[in-house]
């Protein structure tokens, strides 16, 4: 079976900034695919070029970047309008600012749907009443004529992903989903995409800083360390064996209940994200790494490993070294 | 607390309350909203009270009330037996500081890092100018800054360093105690975990007592030594931090912890079973405050308000939690 979405080396350019520098990713059908990372990494701007949505002036080059089979790198604004919001959806970490607040949530979810269906209007409300049940708001009658600054952020993230579920898209990209709401919400929200995704068979696309989120939804996890994917792997494979010093450094930066000891320090890797130039050779993430060689400065070639597990990185799999645990 | 104080309190709370009055439209009469309620508690000297809840549970306000940056209704905060309120604004600079959120909106953008930490010691009024040129030298090295740092601007630090920069601008005028209201919610977990050791580190070094105020269980399961647990204004459960994540005793923490998402494939994300009622401060529910989302409420729960309960481990407000002798 072919991948719902395939992204083979994917570049963006903004200015005179690399943000995206060669990523190759794949969603299939029904598949949780994470992209985590830190901020500054490029997740958002591979998940916006993905849509065809990146800002002005910056400019995309793609091997290749198929949707459902179709190669749609060279589709122009409205071949990508005809896909956006119908084939495929994408929903915003903050949905205070993604939804409009001069108009209720009845007529931005008929919007979508009238845009890219020839449906009634009636038609449009009772869809729109019908997905807010589904996504567990009650009252979704009342619910369609309010504005969105009446209603709390977990109701508005819910009514966000109704909104892209309108035209009964094939891929969902979802940008930090939760990253704005209570932990409470935030469980709920991801309960709810699994359930959708399972009776839907949505492939789903996530962006997350957070390795909690990305252990508990996603089938398959690429890293993200400055414009790049350092590591990818099956969930359970990344989890058990991760290989990139990155990858590893992230796990340990993160206090588990009842994992760290109270008086122990939690692992950080020193330093910062760096802000790539076009043209930087080796690995990026040599200057924080402390199993950096010589080795790092040159290029060198993307380990393919049993497992589906791939690897950016001159150590060999299986490495321990000074740092490791 | 007689299970944690074998020191006298450096910060206690006694009965602290705070209402506001809000409009909701231009018509409509005001609405009391009580965003702490009756809030007690004392802090042995080098100790971590870790404070945790949803947002609106008035944790926030909480802080601004210790920190006198809002009057209380009614209470009172005591600092070594005295009441803050009593003393003028110098004297509790020195005695109480806070550590906030976010270091961009916490920094004067138009002040020099030197400037920025040497402010509290202007302020104070009667400080030489070699002593502090010294002091705010000691603070930037405590905090990890170099010292051609002192004579950037914020916007030239990265996050991790803008809260370093923060953090000694608390430490300047050696207070006792560091209130420090999501000190890592706004950075990258790498650096989140920078932040958290070099917090460790100064509670240690410098004997410091700290509130710290966060929405993130796992980061208080790391650094408090006892945890409270708000609700809608009040404090439902506070204990010992190992007994708190061990044996929780409120319906309403025990969802909080099983909200936490840690890094552990396989397990799915829980049902928090809390429901799709949201807590609103201004129309706080009849008996117990939590009833209408606590999925094991009975009868009782929604005409009589639980009493608060202080027994050997620790202060719970629940009908259902039994005593601990």
């Amino acid at each position: 079976m072919s991948a719902l979405l395939e992204v083979q080396d994917l570049r963006v350019t903004i200015g005179s900034t690399a943000a995206v520098r060669g990523i190759s990713l794949s969603v299939n059908k029904g598949e949780t695919h994470c992209l985590v990372g830190e901020s500054g990494c490029g997740k958002s701007i591979t998940a916006l070029s993905i849509m065809g949505l990146l800002p002005k002036g910056s400019v995309r080059e793609t091997q290749a970047l198929r949707f459902a089979g179709e190669e749609i790198g060279g589709y122009g604004e409205r071949q990508m309008e005809h896909l956006r919001g119908n084939r495929m959806a994408m929903i915003f970490q903050e949905p205070m600012t993604s939804l409009n607040p001069a108009y209720t949530v009845g007529s931005q979810m008929t919007e979508v749907l009238r845009r890219h269906r020839r449906v009634t209007r009636t038609a449009a409300v009772d869809r729109a009443a019908e997905l807010l049940a589904r996504v567990g708001i009650t009252a979704p009658g009342l619910r369609l004529g309010q504005f969105p600054h009446q209603l709390s952020g977990g109701l508005r993230q819910r009514v966000m992903i109704a909104m892209s579920l309108m035209c009964d898209p094939e891929l969902l990209i979802a940008d930090e989903p939760t990253t704005a709401l209570d932990v409470t919400v935030q469980a709920q929200i991801l309960r709810l995409l699994a359930e959708l995704q399972k009776d839907l068979g949505l492939g789903i696309l996530l962006i997350t800083h957070d390795l909690g989120i990305v252990a508990r939804v996603a089938d398959r996890v690429s890293v993200m360390y400055a414009g790049e994917v350092v590591e990818s792997a099956p969930t359970v494979a990344l989890f058990a064996a991760p290989e990139h010093p990155y990858t590893r450094g992230l796990l340990t930066c993160v206090p588990v209940p009842g994992k760290v000891k109270r008086d122990e320090p939690l692992g950080s890797i020193p330093g910062v994200v760096p802000r790539m130039q076009p043209g930087f050779a080796g690995c990026a993430f040599r200057d924080r790494c402390p199993e950096a060689t010589d080795a790092c400065a040159g290029s060198f070639p993307r380990q393919n490993m049993s497992n589906d597990h791939q690897l950016l990185c001159t150590l060999a799999p299986g490495w321990t070294g000074s740092a490791a645990a | 607390m007689s299970t944690t104080a074998t020191s006298a309190p450096a910060i206690e709370v006694r009965g602290l309350r705070r209402e506001f009055r809000v409009r909701q439209g231009i018509f409509s009469a005001p609405r009391q909203v009580i965003a702490v309620d009756d809030v007690s508690f004392a802090v042995p000297a080098g100790s971590v009270l870790g404070v945790v809840g949803e947002s609106g549970c008035g944790k926030s306000t909480l802080a601004r009330l210790i920190l006198n940056l809002l009057a209380p209704t009614s209470g009172d905060v005591l600092v070594d037996g005295k009441r803050l309120a009593d003393m003028d604004r110098r004297a509790r600079a020195r005695l109480i500081q806070p550590v906030f959120q976010d270091p961009f909106a916490s920094l004067n953008p138009r002040r020099r890092v030197r400037d920025i930490i040497a402010m509290p010691l202007i302020a104070q009024g009667d400080v030489a100018t070699d002593d502090m040129n010294r002091r705010v030298a000691e603070a930037m090295e405590r905090v990890g800054l170099s010292r051609d740092q002192a004579q950037r601007y914020p916007a030239q630090l990265s996050g991790g360093q803008r809260q370093r920069v923060a953090i000694a601008r608390a430490l300047v005028l050696r207070p006792r105690i560091v209130v420090c209201d999501e000190p890592t919610s706004a950075l990258d977990v790498s650096v989140q975990a920078q932040i958290l050791n070099l917090l460790a580190e100064l509670r240690r070094d410098l004997g410091l007592t700290y509130l710290f105020i966060s929405h993130n269980l796992a980061v208080v399961e790391h650094i408090a030594t006892e945890v409270a647990v708000m609700y809608l204004g009040r404090i439902v459960e506070r204990t010992e931090s190992e007994r708190l994540f061990a044996a929780p005793r409120h319906p309403y923490t025990r969802a909080l912890l099983a909200s936490v998402l840690t890094p552990e494939p396989g397990l799915g994300v829980p049902d928090v079973g809390l429901g799709d009622i949201m807590p609103d401060p201004a129309n706080i529910p009849p008996g117990c405050r939590f009833h209408p989302r606590c999925p094991v409420a009975i009868a009782r729960c929604a005409t009589e308000a639980p009493k608060s309960t202080a027994d050997a481990a620790g202060l719970v407000e629940c009908h259902l939690a039994e005593s601990v002798g």
